[in-house]
């Protein structure tokens, strides 16, 4: 071997061509790591585009209150020097609401269309938010605020209304007299603002940008919130009752029997996960299959009984048609439905680590004296943690961000955090809300994705 | 069940129980798709079991298969019997079903090229960040379904992408992406890197080493990675109410608004057939899985 | 990543091109869907030649409207909205302000925005139809006395059984104000005041063991078919298109029903502008009203739409009677209450909060 070893002045290895082996390794190496980045950098580009991008726009959207700010910078300015907040501001703050709405209101975008109205629009959904009827009395002052030629729908002057404008806007809606709507716009004045994340968690601002709990009867997120880690903690749960067994059930066989029952695992696993609601609706509904059959089969027995130390009792041991269970459309149902939708990644990652469990360990501690269930407790059961673990935080990190499921089978108290992300997206339109919620979401699943990733590794993650 | 002699009763009868609720479980994970298929040939209009579906009547000691037919198949077709002036009779059930394939298959596509591209990269140990973008390209899946659908609802109306096809394509192949990742990453654990050195030192180009040796060893990954992604985006309907159109209708959508707003049994035969469906990509898959493991030379036990 | 980003939009731009077909010519029309989009169908869109109208659903709300003009990408052109949102919509330049002299007259030469049953609210909004929050319940679930007032609703003990609301505020809190003894003129001050409002869930919270939730038209039908629930609040044309097109036999209380107006509007930047317009025309024309009403019993919002059905009873499709299965006869208006959208546009947000913990509680 040394015969053919060849070396530089300085003693260093060389290879075939002369260039000293240390630096050809090198070179090497940087040739396949660019092939490797040259491979990676299409999927990569598109999913930061495609992908973090979105989300991205998402959570920007959680801390813009930049619009408002641009129809009320006036009146912004002057709420900073208004001192004692517990009383009404004085005359300038009102001319600050007005001068805001005559600049606004002119305002044209580059092709000289108007857009000052549809900003004012905006601004009153904005602030609807904050206080309850915004809306209206801004509009309404809007109207007397501006004057608009009908038919050419340009502005007119001279402004029906003259300084001082206080008496004349709580005569005009004597909200403005109330100190409550001044009060709210505090919430408002920044153009970055942590208010949605507040309202997310059930609290808000005070006049003085202090945080405080929202009024009792407005709580709404904290319950939703406890409702959906209770859920998804349930489901995490129940899955590891029901798939444990099963699993070492599945490890224990011989391979082509449990290759027949895994079947049964994966066929779930490849269902379209509407079909499986439907399939749930037909089973749990008051005229479902489990109701009748209960209703069917059940013994019914109803009458006078003389009992021992009871004495004589009416028992109705009946399941009759008024007894049917309601097990859809609540809390029950999306726990069953997500059990079972969610089972297989319990089963799959638990099976896999117990398919790696040499049976001989169990072997050995029962020779050695230990009771089948010492052996199993003691010495089986600290090898398949790992896959209970792995199998635990999918579920979770899987359930905590559920939205079809109890959107079609919650009914009232079943609904989860996902569907009122949904709600102020499509509906109500709190785009903020939805995105401070979504935030929230993101940042639990994201820390246990990271958890995941440190306990198991994301590249042990195996389908199937 | 034989048991050896030592047996004793109480481990006995843990065992039955044990066995019980094994079965049980599997039986409560398969029972609710199973109960779907007879009812979907019902010919009420309800989603239910009625008293004619009863096949076999004691009193008369007789079958009767008058409460079962097709109705509800051929409304899936789009072939309406009954047209009354209250329902406009569709065949969105139909056109859900082309452009559910339609995408599924497009996203398949570009989810197994750039899941594959994105696996062979990750492959080599030294690349930089290798755990961070490991972790990025599987993050797709772990992200929940209802955050990515709100952020593209916002980020796709800005490209113009929002109630397109194309727009639907490109968010079903994000979701697609990290099952392709993992499968051929699997399948890539077990590749022996001197087979391609060989290949090279046999003169190979590294194209066509990596046609020749890498690709059919990692074909069985790409393809049960593309089978992943296929069901993903065929059963897929948050990101399509959001980013899709009204227009947009997909199958999943379709059964989506048959549960919310039209009940009608057409949905348990859209469900059977998925069923089936489902049942022949498991055997296949299967099938491969076996396929692969004869490759390596791995025997089942 | 500009190059990507344009690379994307062309590849997506040939695809659109190659998957879809043409560029769409017809106008699109976006309503609610079931036996109401059947009815505008057959109404306004079979009766009308001058050109192409496609209908499509949606679920309501203006989140895909609000997108489609922010972002400068509007697909859709008519949308059917419901009046809150026809206000805010058209405030925030979401809808277009149309002008008004377009639109036909009625017979009798009245200009169209004097010939709506309520003041036309901004220049947005085309006349559609009222409808109603109503309850009701199967004609034989109740023997001996018959519900036959808002109360009898809130009463659980008088009439057993569940009750089938609706997942969001609107119209019950007004029901349960009425039922609870205040005067139809009073509610929305009521509504108003903080005790007003506490008054309100304080009658909820009389059912709130008693009540079956539910989010779309269908359901109330199926809970009421299914027995789930005695009685429950619903649309009240889902309730008459299964009493008038499938003889079902259900028992409407119109006592407290709350009405709603519903308004066509034109998308603000509509790719198919021009023909909208012209369709638009036609479809809030009072004989394209009226003949709606041959398919559902929707009130037409055009006061001249009503003589012309009554000239014509039975002027439902299967030859019934349809006048006096609408909710804006002067008989079903004794106990109505016209929704107040104003109102619910400023108050929606804060109330419908309360109502979804008090749902969730």
């Amino acid at each position: 071997m040394s015969d053919t070893r060849t070396l530089d002045a300085k003693g260093q290895l060389l290879t075939n061509d002369g260039v000293p082996l240390k630096e050809s390794l090198r070179k090497s190496l940087r040739r396949t790591k660019i092939r490797s980045f040259l491979l990676l950098l299409a999927p990569l580009l598109f999913l930061l585009i495609m992908f973090v991008g979105p989300i991205g726009s998402l959570l920007s959207r959680s801390v813009d209150d930049m619009e408002i700010n641009r129809v009320l910078p006036e009146t912004f300015a002057q709420y900073e020097l208004w001192e004692d907040k517990s009383i009404l501001p004085s005359e300038e703050m009102f001319a600050a609401v007005v001068n805001d709405i005559r600049a606004t209101h002119k305002l044209e975008d580059s092709e000289g269309n108007n857009i000052g109205k549809n900003l004012l629009g905006k601004a009153g959904t904005r602030m609807t938010y904050e206080y309850s009827g915004w809306r209206s009395l801004l509009l309404k002052t809007v109207k007397s605020a501006t004057k608009v030629n009908k038919r050419s729908k340009e502005e007119v002057k001279p402004y029906t209304w003259e300084a001082p404008y206080k008496e004349k806007m709580i005569k005009r809606d004597k909200r403005w007299g109330k100190v409550e709507f001044w009060q709210s716009l505090g919430a408002m004045k920044d153009p970055y603002t942590i208010g949605y994340y507040l309202n997310a968690v059930d609290l808000r601002f005070d006049a003085n940008k202090n945080v405080i709990q929202k009024p009792e009867h407005l709580k709404i997120y904290k319950t939703i919130w406890m409702r959906t880690l209770q859920v998804s903690l349930m489901v995490t749960i129940f899955c590891l009752i029901l798939a444990y067994p099963v699993s070492y059930l599945l490890a224990t066989l011989p391979m082509r029997t449990s290759n027949l029952l895994m079947i049964c695992v994966l066929m779930p696993f490849w269902t379209s996960l509407l079909v499986r609601i439907v399939a749930w609706m037909i089973m749990l509904q008051q005229n479902g299959v489990v109701n009748d059959t209960l209703v069917g089969i059940l013994p019914c027995f109803e009458g006078m009984v003389n009992l021992p130390f009871f004495g004589e009792k009416n028992i109705d041991l009946c399941f009759s048609d008024e007894d049917r269970i309601p097990m859809m459309y609540n809390f029950t149902g999306t726990i069953i439905v997500m059990t079972q939708v969610l089972l297989p990644f319990m089963i799959l990652p638990i099976y896999s680590v117990m398919r790696g469990i040499p049976p001989s360990y169990m072997k050995a501690a029962q020779n050695l004296g230990a009771t089948p269930t010492r052996a199993f407790v003691r010495v089986y059961m600290p090898q398949s943690i790992p896959g209970i673990g792995a199998g635990c935080i999918l579920v979770f990190i899987v359930a905590i961000g559920y939205y079809i499921t109890p959107e079609l089978v919650g009914g009232k108290d079943g609904l989860m955090i996902g569907n009122f992300v949904a709600r102020e997206m499509q509906k109500t339109l709190n785009w903020g809300l939805a995105a401070a919620m979504g935030a929230i979401l993101l940042a639990a699943v994201l820390i246990l994705y990271w958890a995941y990733d440190r306990l198991i590794g994301i590249d042990n993650l195996k389908m199937g | 069940m034989k048991f050896p002699s030592y047996t004793t009763p109480r481990e006995k009868l843990w065992f039955y129980f044990y066995r019980t609720f094994c079965g049980l479980v599997l039986f409560f994970l398969v029972a609710p798709l199973i109960v779907v298929i007879p009812l979907s040939f019902t010919n009420s209009v309800f989603l239910q079991f009625v008293p004619e579906m009863k096949i076999f009547s004691f009193d008369t000691w007789s079958f009767n298969f008058d409460g079962y037919g097709i109705r509800w198949y051929k409304e899936l077709l789009g072939i309406c019997s009954d047209n009354t002036g209250t329902t406009v009779c569709t065949d969105r059930w139909m056109i859900g079903i082309k452009n559910s394939a339609l995408i599924a298959v497009f996203a398949t596509f570009f989810a197994s090229v750039l899941g594959t591209l994105a696996a062979l990269g990750l492959s080599n140990r030294h690349m930089p960040f290798n755990r961070l973008i490991m972790a990025l390209m599987i993050s797709p899946m772990i992200v929940p379904l209802i955050i990515t659908a709100a952020g593209m609802f916002f980020f796709f109306a800005k490209l113009n992408l929002v109630s397109t096809l194309p727009g639907l394509i490109i968010a079903h192949t994000i979701l697609g992406i990290p099952f392709v990742v993992i499968t051929v990453t699997a399948s890539l654990a077990g590749f022996d890197n001197n087979l391609l050195r060989a290949g090279a030192t046999l003169g190979g180009s590294p194209l066509r080493n990596f046609f020749k040796i890498q690709a059919p060893l990692i074909a069985p990954g790409v393809i049960s990675g593309a089978l992943f992604a296929f069901i993903t985006s065929f059963d897929e309907v948050v990101i399509v109410l959001f980013v899709g159109g009204p227009e947009q209708y997909t199958l999943p959508r379709q059964m989506w608004s048959g549960i919310r707003n039209e009940i009608s049994p057409t949905i348990l035969a859209a469900a059977t057939i998925l069923v089936v469906f489902s049942i022949l990509l498991l055997t296949t898959l299967e099938m491969l899985r076996r396929r692969a493991e004869k490759i390596r030379g791995i025997t089942p036990q | 990543m500009k190059n990507v980003i344009t690379k994307t939009l062309v590849a997506s731009a040939i695809s659109t091109a190659m998957l879809a077909g043409a560029a769409q010519a017809a106008v699109t029309m976006v309503s609610w869907g079931g036996g109401y989009s059947a009815s505008q169908q057959k109404a306004y869109i079979d009766t009308y030649s001058s050109g192409e109208v496609n209908l499509i659903s949606y679920n309501g709300g203006l989140g895909e409207v609000r997108a489609q003009v922010e972002s400068g990408n509007v697909v859709w052109d008519i949308v059917d909205v419901l009046p809150s949102q026809a206000r805010t919509g058209c405030d925030e330049g979401l809808f277009e302000e149309l002008d008004r002299s377009i639109f036909l007259p009625a017979p009798d030469g009245t200009p169209m925005d004097e010939d709506t049953m309520v003041d036309v609210p901004n220049d947005c909004v085309v006349p559609q139809i009222w409808w109603s929050y109503v309850p009701f319940h199967k004609a034989d679930t109740f023997s001996g006395e018959q519900p036959s007032t808002i109360q009898d609703f809130f009463d659980v003990e008088k009439f057993p059984g569940k009750r089938g609301i609706h997942t969001w505020a609107n119209a019950i809190v007004e029901m349960a104000l009425y039922a609870d003894g205040v005067a139809i003129p009073d509610i929305y001050d009521v509504l108003s005041t903080q005790e007003g409002q506490d008054r309100a869930f304080a009658k909820l919270d009389t059912i709130k063991d008693h009540v079956v939730f539910w989010s779309s038209g269908a359901k109330p039908l199926d809970l009421i078919n299914s027995g789930e629930v005695s009685m429950s609040l619903a649309y009240n044309g889902r309730i008459g298109g299964a009493v008038l097109n499938d003889g079902a036999d259900y028992v409407t209380v119109w006592d407290g029903q709350v009405l709603e107006e519903e308004w066509l509007v034109l998308m603000n930047g509509a790719p198919n502008r021009a023909a909208a317009l012209h369709f638009l025309v036609h479809a809030s024309s009072s004989q394209a009203q009226a003949d709606q009403a041959k398919w559902i019993n929707y009130g037409p919002m055009r006061l001249a739409a009503l003589p012309i059905m009554e000239a014509g009873e039975p002027w439902f499709n299967t030859g019934v009677n349809i006048l006096e299965h609408m909710p804006n006869t002067e008989e079903h208006m004794k106990g109505g209450i016209l929704a107040d959208p104003d109102w619910w546009a400023d108050n929606g947000q804060a109330v419908n909060d309360r109502y979804a913990a008090w749902m969730a509680q």
